[in-house]
């Protein structure tokens, strides 16, 4: 079976093959397949220097400190572990958090869970751009606000967020801190947590070419943030995360983080010339509504709905072609068309009938092309089928 | 989602889509675009006296899932040659079984019921007023 072209970029990229040298080297070793926490031996020692050296390049390549990284399993790990964290840690200062609608379920759902808990949560609502403007903020503050929870580029629509805007807004508040789910951030904009000024950032590595199943907080120790345990055990990374530490996992991440960072520029160039292509080649079908902005967007995603089209039956069509992301109801475990698109004011047919192409690191030219052509030749079809499009051939 | 392959020929094939013109079709749809499925069902049909019209073709419209498109290529490729009753040829039950259909997916094969329906009474209504 020939595998249909990759475009699904923002659910996960293919691990980098500099990033999969790194890892293998680290599995084959013969003497650094220690417990970093071993300091007994010089097994234990060998691996230790591993997590040493991942961490130093990790906080290098996000204007971090190294002492801020703290190691999880990825950014869901890592949303949780700051939203519990603190929440729990500033209970007795408040039981306010703000965050916005279009978040990703990793922060959305422990904020529904805080409520369930008796917080008030603020749920903010972007404009038609998917942008939560800094005033939002600073209107939705109360005097028992300790945590503001938003993302700096949506996973839908790729939209990115001034957070530097809000942290600023946060900054004059005597207690509200901003964590930032960076998630999607790494590769596809400058990423410097100490500049930022956000107080909590949430890292993952395979969505930067690096390996599943790893990823990082920043906790700012300069701005001297604390949080609460989520998970016990041997008391790794401070205390906060307990749990052995995988070496070629970290390092695998930490080399993901290098190549992002060193690449960014090239990548958003030559990517966001792809972007342009794959626009204007859709967008000659008629009938076609882009979900996001040329500017104010990350070069990697393009998220698009289609008039006079049923969302699962576009999908069905073009699956055997191109391996892309839906709003329709029926293809997600949700079983609701997409909520971002429905906060961003798109009616349930059209969030139905969207596609998210994620563009990465490995598409190319003809990789494009061939999107064009198969949703093209789908979308003609369907149009014809129900007769409903004066465009349909 | 993974399709049986009933489903995927009639849906990727489609080859009964489409109108039929002329003043001895009748046609007839249910449910809408804004609700997620709408079908259409042009039948013709040939009168045979007392015995029930025979069909002579049908075609179909479609906007919906790739079930519903396939059931309706379905029903429709299969018409001709069939006696025009006010009823599918296979339960909804049958057909929901025969095409794999996600349970959560049978109302979608009552909007193909109420089309296919009112298609065959729409023929009948014009025969009998002809």
């Amino acid at each position: 079976m020939t595998m249909p072209v990759y475009l699904d970029s923002a659910a996960t990229t293919p691990t980098d093959p500099r990033v999969a040298a790194v890892m293998t080297r680290i599995l084959r070793s013969a003497d650094e397949y220690g417990n970093p926490a071993s300091s007994t031996h010089e097994y234990g020692d060998r691996a230790s220097e591993l997590v040493d050296a991942a961490r130093e390049r990790v906080a290098a390549s996000v204007g971090a400190t190294t002492a801020d990284v703290v190691w999880t399993s990825g950014a869901t790990e890592a949303n949780n572990l700051a939203i519990f964290g603190v929440t729990a840690y500033y209970a007795n200062q408040g039981r306010h958090i703000i965050t916005a609608r279009t978040e990703h379920k990793a922060v959305i759902d422990p904020c529904w869970e805080l409520e369930r808990r008796g917080w008030r949560v603020t749920w903010l609502i972007p404009g038609p751009d998917g942008i939560v403007a800094a005033d939002q903020v600073e209107a939705a503050l109360e005097d028992d606000t300790i945590l503001v929870s938003l993302m700096q580029v949506n996973n839908e629509i790729g939209v990115i967020q001034d957070t530097r805007a809000i942290a600023a807004v946060c900054a004059q508040h005597d207690g509200a801190r901003l964590h930032v789910d960076a998630a999607q951030s790494i590769g596809k904009v400058p990423v410097d947590f100490g500049a930022s000024g956000a107080d909590l950032m949430s890292l993952s590595a395979h969505k930067a070419y690096g390996p599943k199943g790893v990823g990082a907080l920043l906790v700012s120790q300069r701005r001297g943030v604390r949080l609460e345990a989520r998970q016990f055990g041997g008391g790794q990374e401070r205390g906060l995360r307990s749990g052995t530490l995988a070496p070629h996992q970290l390092a695998g991440m930490a080399t993901a983080f290098t190549l992002a960072s060193q690449e960014l520029p090239k990548e958003a160039q030559r990517i966001g010339a792809l972007r342009r292509r794959l626009w204007d080649g859709l967008a000659a079908l008629g009938g076609v509504l882009r979900n996001g902005t040329e500017q104010g967007t990350v070069p990697q995603l393009l998220n698009v709905s289609f008039e006079d089209v049923e969302g699962e039956a576009l999908l069905a069509s073009v699956s055997e072609l191109i391996a892309v992301s839906s709003g329709s109801a029926c293809t997600s475990s949700s079983n609701e068309p997409s909520y971002v698109l429905r906060a961003l004011g798109r009616s349930d047919r059209l969030a139905e009938s969207s596609l998210r192409f994620g563009l990465g690191r490995f598409t190319h030219e003809a990789d494009i092309d061939q999107a064009i052509t198969a949703v093209g030749n789908a979308v003609k079809r369907l149009r014809k089928i129900s007769g409903q499009c004066a465009t349909a051939a | 989602m993974r399709y049986s392959r009933l489903t995927w020929e009639h849906f990727s094939n489609a080859s009964s889509a489409g109108v039929l013109t002329g003043t001895d079709v009748a046609r007839a749809a249910a449910g809408s675009a804004a609700d997620g499925t709408w079908v259409q069902f042009d039948i013709r049909a040939k009168r045979r006296g007392f015995a029930a019209a025979l069909i002579i073709e049908a075609r179909f419209q479609a906007f919906g899932c790739p079930h519903t498109i396939a059931v309706a290529d379905w029903l429709a490729g299969r018409a001709a040659g069939r006696s025009a009753e006010l009823r599918l040829p296979e339960p909804v039950g049958a057909l929901q079984q025969l095409f794999g259909m996600p349970v959560e997916k049978l109302g979608r094969l009552f909007v193909l019921e109420d089309a296919w329906v009112g298609a065959v009474q729409a023929l009948l209504k014009k025969q009998e007023n002809a």
